[in-house]
C-alpha cells in the first residue's frame, strides 16, 4: 500500500517536481533524432570501397605472419604462379605488389566493391588476419628484374612508336589533356597508398583493367582517379601502356627510346 | 477523471515516443535540420581519409548542383594529381559557391586567365565565391606544388549561357564528362 503510494508520487514528481530532468531526456530524443538524420543524408551514395588510409589502416594491413601466409597462398597458387607469377596474361601478377595494395583489393573483392567471379567468393572466405597473412608472404616476394626472363615477361616489345607514346605518358604525362605521369602514383619514382606496381604486370591484365576503368565496370578506386585518367586515354594509349609494362621495359629506365634526362 | 489511476510511467514513454517520431519529419518540414546538424559538428572541418565514404564529397555528390534561388554549388576534390570531377559545367552569369577539399595535400585551383584562386587544404572545406559573366573555356591549373605530377594537375571549367545549361533535378549533378 505505502509502496504503490510511492511509486505513484515519484513518477508524477518527473512532471510536476523536476521539469529539468524531463528536459534531458528531450534533449537526448533530440540527440538520437540528429544522429539519425545524419545517417539518413548519406543512405543511396556510390562508396568505392570502405578502405581508409588512416595510420590505422596502415598498421593492420603490415601487421601479417608471412609463414601463415606461405601456408595460405598455396590457395591462390594454381591460378597467380607459384612465385607470385601467373602463367595466363589475364590473371595479375602478385609479385612486386606492395602490400597496401593487395590488401585493399582482397578487402575490395570481398566487400563486392570490385567485381570478379573467381575472386569474390575467395576472398570473402578469408578473415582479416588471413588477408594480413597472405599480403605479408606476397609482398615479400622477390621481383624478377631482368625483362629477358620469359617466366615473368612472356609478352614481346611493342614497336618503336607505341613504346615512345607509352614512355612519354609514364615519365611526363600529359598536361594539355591533365594526364599525370603514370609513375608519379605506381612507381618506380613515388607510389600513392594503395597504387599496385605495373612494372611487373601482365599486359593482357593491365588492358583489361584500363578498359574496365574507362567505362566505370571497376568503380573502386578511391576519389577516382583510374577512372578519370582511363576515360582520357585513347584507345592505342591504353594499349600501348599495357604492352609496354607487359613487355617488362617499365623495369628498365635505359629502354625508353629517348636518351635518359 | 481519477488522476490516481493514471499510469504516469506508461503515459510519459507514450509522449516520448510520440516527440521523437514527429520530430524527424518535423525538423525536415521547418528546415531546421541543417542548423541541428551545425551544432554538432563543424561545417567546414572534413576527414579527409574519408571523403569517399561519407559526407558532403561521397562521389555521386560531386560537381555543380542547382539551388532553388538560380544560383549553383560545384563540389570538387583536388588530389595529388587531379581535380575531381575533371570537367565542371556551370552556367554563365549566376553566382557560383565553390566547395573545394583535398584528401592528401595541400594544392590550390587557379582558373587561368580570371583572378579566381583557391587554395585546397586537407581537412578543410575551402569555400569561394565566383561568378562568369562569359561562356567559354576555363582551364584551370594547381599553383602550389604538390609532387611529381604537379605540372600536370590541370581541368577545366566549362560555362555555358544559361539557357544552354540542363535542368539538374534533385541530386542531379551537373560534370561534362562523357556521359
Ligand atoms: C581461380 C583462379 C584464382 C585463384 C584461386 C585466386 N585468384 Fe586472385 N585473381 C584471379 C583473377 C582472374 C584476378 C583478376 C580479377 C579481375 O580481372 O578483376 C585476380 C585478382 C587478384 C588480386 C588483385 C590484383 C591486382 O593487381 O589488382 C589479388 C590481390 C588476388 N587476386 C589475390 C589472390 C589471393 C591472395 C588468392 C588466394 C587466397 C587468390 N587471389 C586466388 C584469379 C584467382
Ligand atoms: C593519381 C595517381 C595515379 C596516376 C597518375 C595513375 N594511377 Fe593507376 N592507379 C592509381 C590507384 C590509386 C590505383 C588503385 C585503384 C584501386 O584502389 O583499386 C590504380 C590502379 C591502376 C591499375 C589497376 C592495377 C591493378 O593491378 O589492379 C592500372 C592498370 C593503372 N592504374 C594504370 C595506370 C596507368 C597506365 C597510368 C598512367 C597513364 C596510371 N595508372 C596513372 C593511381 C594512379
Ligand atoms: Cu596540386
Amino acid at each position: 500500500m505505502t509502496e504503490t503510494g510511492g511509486r505513484v508520487a515519484r513518477n508524477r514528481r518527473i512532471w510536476s517536481g523536476s521539469p529539468p530532468r524531463l528536459l534531458g531526456t528531450m534533449l537526448l530524443a533530440l540527440a538520437a533524432t540528429a544522429l539519425l538524420l545524419h545517417a539518413g543524408d548519406t543512405a543511396g551514395d556510390h562508396v568505392p570501397s570502405y578502405v581508409e588510409w588512416t595510420p590505422d589502416t596502415i598498421a593492420n594491413a603490415s601487421s601479417g605472419d608471412e609463414f601463415r601466409g606461405l601456408l595460405l597462398s598455396r590457395h591462390c597458387a594454381h591460378c597467380h604462379g607459384e612465385e607470385g607469377f601467373s602463367a595466363k596474361g589475364d590473371t595479375p601478377n602478385l609479385a612486386g605488389m606492395a602490400r597496401l595494395a593487395i590488401w585493399k583489393q582482397l578487402l575490395d573483392f570481398r566487400a563486392g566493391k570490385r567485381i570478379s567471379f573467381p575472386m569474390n567468393p575467395i576472398a570473402q572466405s578469408l578473415s582479416n588476419k588471413d588477408v594480413a597473412d597472405l599480403v605479408a608472404y606476397y609482398s615479400k616476394l622477390p621481383v624478377f628484374y631482368d625483362p629477358d626472363d620469359k617466366r615473368a615477361f612472356p609478352q614481346p616489345a611493342p614497336d618503336p612508336v607505341q613504346k615512345g607514346m607509352a614512355w612519354r605518358l609514364i615519365n611526363f604525362g600529359d598536361g594539355e589533356r591533365g594526364i599525370p605521369p603514370c609513375q608519379a602514383c605506381h612507381g618506380p619514382l613515388a607510389f600513392r597508398p594503395g597504387a599496385p606496381a605495373l612494372l611487373t604486370q601482365n599486359g593482357p591484365y593491365l588492358l583489361q583493367q584500363l578498359e574496365d576503368f574507362a567505362t566505370g565496370k571497376r568503380a573502386n578506386d578511391i576519389n577516382e582517379p583510374m577512372r578519370t585518367i582511363a576515360q582520357l586515354l585513347t584507345d592505342a594509349e591504353r594499349r600501348a601502356l599495357a604492352d609496354y609494362y607487359g613487355a617488362g621495359l617499365g623495369l628498365n629506365p635505359g629502354t625508353g627510346p629517348e636518351p635518359r634526362q | 477523471m481519477n488522476w490516481r489511476a493514471v499510469n504516469w510511467r506508461k503515459l510519459r514513454t507514450f509522449l516520448i515516443t510520440a516527440f521523437v517520431l514527429l520530430l524527424i519529419p518535423a525538423t525536415r518540414f521547418y528546415q531546421i535540420d541543417e542548423p541541428i546538424l551545425r551544432l554538432f559538428h563543424n561545417p567546414r572541418r572534413v576527414d579527409p581519409f574519408s571523403l569517399h565514404v561519407e559526407g558532403e564529397f561521397v562521389e555521386n555528390n560531386l560537381g555543380t548542383e542547382q539551388n532553388s534561388d538560380g544560383s549553383v554549388t560545384v563540389r570538387m576534390i583536388g588530389q595529388q594529381y587531379l581535380f575531381i570531377p575533371h570537367c565542371i559545367l556551370v552556367p554563365a552569369g549566376v553566382p557560383i559557391h565553390l566547395r573545394i577539399t583535398s584528401p592528401d595535400a595541400v594544392h590550390s585551383l587557379a582558373f587561368l586567365g580570371t583572378n579566381y584562386s583557391v587554395k585546397v587544404t586537407p581537412g578543410i572545406i575551402s569555400l569561394a565565391e565566383m561568378q562568369f559573366s562569359q561562356p567559354g573555356e576555363y582551364k584551370t591549373a594547381c599553383r602550389e606544388f604538390c609532387g611529381a605530377g604537379h605540372y600536370d594537375m590541370r581541368s577545366v571549367m566549362k560555362v555555358v549561357p544559361r539557357e544552354q545549361f540542363p535542368a539538374l533535378h534533385d541530386g542531379d549533378r551537373g560534370t561534362c564528362g562523357a556521359q
